[in-house]
């Protein structure tokens, strides 16, 4: 009996604790399809540059030789987000522009197939650039903490001693944190009311002088900016290489549409529900299925609420 | 006539010359460079080992060029063809068809890593009637009735049946008794799901072993808090960890240390090279591997010196894994073939092959160089390495041993 306590409990602890980060990476990518309706396959390789940037700032640009390893790569990877802000920011000004916001109308269904197009060409050069660039060998944002843990218990006499990594459990405060300070900006802040403008009815927020075009740009590089944050924040206690995106890329989408396209709490929670599922479900099927699990979990979410869980009935942005 | 019309007339002569064998018969029998396939991960999840694959095969085509290439046809150059497979099955099956439609002039190859890659590889070589040379361990491959490929690691089943027992004997020499009860965590990949399955059916009980968790996953993990919850509720004497993903081993090594049984406090024994790449010390600390096996196909042990310094100074390769090694032997045995029969095609050297008798084994460990009518090679052994202070040592075979194996006691 305790023994299953056990397992449950530290089956909820790694399922909160992935469910994080993958919800930080969702809030990323539903920040975008949000504001600009694009569906950007080049998400999870965004991903990977931010694991690039923040492991070539810890070790090659000498932030552990400062910071140490332990509060090291969290500053790394503080630093990672504005770089791929600027990056996405870049990307959005000289390709993605030219296939969404007010350039669409003249584009066939919208500019969606030359978005699809681009952003899948996009994640090819990233992948394959990426290996010239960096190799195919593993790299990984080496600390202490991502194999060392708090030990919560014994909760129950002598058992049920429940384990949170550490590398992992700070990784979640951090994501929270990093969406507590998005969604004030989006709620809060002028910029994130022209965000908002401009999710909801471009055309009305061009009228009142909004500069659509714009909020999109920052609402791709902010996309991109937190995705780099999740990444970085994965590569502490993940080894990656060149084309790992592609392994999240799909639980990201996932994670949107579970929560509702176009919502970004929807995002988060979409992102959690993903991590949940994926360690709870080991509890009662074999391992192997645990990613089946995901998508059968995915399946019923949309065959019971196609809009997911918050749908288009809370927000939009 | 102008001068294009000359030169093409000209042109035109000479090839017809060629044609009826009037130019010259040494050249028509002996070409320039004969060449060689290598089908390999060279992209996505497994391109790793297959950069190393292909150093090892550059080294041995670079050694067999230098003394004289192939005397039989009349020191023509090996030349490497690469292929890359992919990190998918469908991939690898893809670039088999191209390599066998594009480069009909191969006259051998070797690849493609995986198991399961190997497998589909070779349904389409052997269509092709290719002569294919493989690392790979799944017993599937030599099982199928195919003429045209050989296998140069003892199959998974086979390793599995050599490495046990001496498992046994290092724990029994080290705590004067034998692991009663055991664990498996294995991803599902060819060779993996090869290794355990002796094991599950009857091979443990041989051995007094009872399986007390036997969990299988889907590589690459995201997070490994339930595998190794399932090895702390029951405690094994010994556990059997079979990865082909670096993450992987990783992230199940990391859980370990995290839930206090790292550090082969519970021993653990792998099968395969994943968890002895150089690569696992860039992605975790050299003590949380202390003490780890692996029972591989072949290693760069005693005897190798001078071929693994060659590769650390030329590649920056700190230990020789089998990928290097393998694929190292597999030109020469590809070299072998073309001397003994004496033509660049792959029927000949397929049938030179199967006929090949060169005695004891210098790279692969143990056994001959020599492949039985299954296309295995001819009592092929095993090596099993411990990672100790940071390098993975050979500890056996004894003949090739570089240090003692230690088994924890705690």
């Amino acid at each position: 009996m305790t023994q299953l306590v056990e397992n449950i409990l530290q089956a909820l602890a790694a399922g909160l604790l992935a469910g994080a980060i993958y919800g930080l990476m969702c809030v990323g990518l539903g920040l975008i399809f949000g504001v600009m309706r694009v569906i950007n396959f080049a998400h999870g390789d965004f991903m990977m540059l931010g694991m690039y940037a923040a492991y070539f700032l810890f070790g090659a640009l000498g932030i552990q030789a400062v910071a140490g390893s332990y509060g090291g790569p969290y500053l790394a990877i503080v630093l990672a987000g504005p770089l791929l802000f600027l990056f996405g920011y870049a990307v959005h000004k000289t390709l993605i522009a030219r296939v969404t916001g007010t350039r669409t109308a003249q584009l066939e269904g919208e500019g969606h197939y030359a978005q699809l197009i681009l952003t899948l060409g996009i994640a090819l050069v990233i992948q394959n650039g990426g290996q010239m660039l960096f190799g195919s060998e593993l790299h990984s944002i080496r600390t202490p903490l991502s194999s060392s843990a708090w030990e919560v218990g014994p909760l129950w006499g002598d058992f049920v001693s429940v384990f949170v990594n550490k590398s992992r459990g700070i990784a979640a405060l951090f994501s929270l944190a990093t969406i507590i300070v998005l969604a004030l900006v989006i709620t809060r802040s002028r910029l994130g009311k022209s965000l908002r403008a401009a999710a909801d009815n471009p055309e009305a927020a061009t009228y009142m002088g909004i500069d659509v075009d714009r909020a999109h740009r920052v609402a791709f590089a902010l996309g991109v900016g937190i995705t780099g944050i999740a990444g970085g924040l994965l590569a502490t206690n993940y080894p990656f290489q060149p084309y790992i995106g592609l392994e999240y890329v799909i639980v990201m989408y996932a994670g949107v549409v579970l929560g509702g396209m176009g919502s970004i709490i929807g995002a988060f929670w979409g992102g959690m529900t993903i991590g949940l599922v994926q360690q709870l479900s080991t509890l009662i099927l074999p391992t192997q299925l645990q990613n089946a699990a995901i998508f059968v979990v995915f399946l019923l979410i949309v065959f019971l609420r196609p809009q997911g869980f918050f749908g288009r009935v809370v927000e939009r942005t | 006539m102008t001068t294009r019309r000359i030169v093409s007339a000209g042109v035109f002569g000479i090839g017809a010359l060629a044609a009826l064998g009037l130019a010259g018969p040494a050249q028509a029998q002996n070409p320039a460079e004969v060449k060689v396939g290598l089908l390999v991960p060279l992209s996505g999840l497994y391109a790793r080992p297959g950069q190393v694959m292909k150093m090892g095969a550059e080294m041995a085509i670079e050694h067999i060029n230098a003394l004289g290439g192939i005397k039989a046809l009349g020191g023509a150059k090996l030349k490497l063809v690469l292929l890359d497979s992919g990190d998918t099955v469908e991939k690898a099956k893809n670039a088999a068809q191209r390599m066998v439609a594009q480069e009909t002039d191969l006259v051998a190859a070797s690849g493609a890593y995986l198991s399961s890659f190997t497998l589909a590889v070779t349904e389409v070589t052997e269509r092709a009637e290719l002569p294919v040379l493989t690392l790979s361990y799944s017993d599937l491959i030599t099982d199928r009735g195919f003429k045209y490929v050989f296998q140069t690691s003892a199959t998974a089943a086979s390793q599995a049946r050599q490495c046990l027992p001496v498992m046994m004997q290092v724990a029994e020499k080290a705590t004067g008794q034998k692991p009663k009860t055991v664990a498996i965590i294995t991803d599902n990949t060819g060779a993996s799901v090869a290794s355990v399955k002796p094991m599950r059916e009857g091979l443990l009980k041989e051995h007094g072993l009872n399986l007390v968790v036997d969990e299988t996953f889907t590589p690459p993990l995201s997070d490994a808090t339930p595998l190794v919850q399932k090895v702390r509720a029951t405690r094994p004497d010994l556990l059997f960890f079979l990865p082909t993903v670096i993450s992987d081993a990783k992230l199940v090594l990391e859980k370990m240390n995290e839930f206090g049984l790292g550090q082969a406090r519970i021993p653990t024994v792998s099968f395969g090279i994943a968890i002895a790449e150089p690569e696992m010390l860039r992605t975790m600390s050299p003590e949380l591997l202390q003490g780890v096996m692996s029972c591989v196909g072949s290693w760069g042990s005693k005897g190798h010196e001078k071929l693994i310094a060659e590769l650390k100074s030329k590649y920056n390769e700190p230990w020789m894994t089998q990928n290097a090694i393998s694929t190292y032997a597999d030109m020469w045995v590809i070299a072998a073939a073309l001397e003994k029969s004496g033509k660049a095609d792959k029927a000949a050297v397929a049938e030179a092959l199967r006929t090949l008798d060169l005695g004891p084994s210098k790279y692969y460990p143990g056994g001959l160089i020599k492949f039985d009518d299954k296309g295995r090679r001819v009592d092929a052994g095993l090596t099993i390495l411990q990672w100790q202070n940071g390098i993975p040592n050979t500890v056996y075979p004894p003949d090739l041993a570089m240090s003692e194996a230690v088994w924890s006691k705690k």
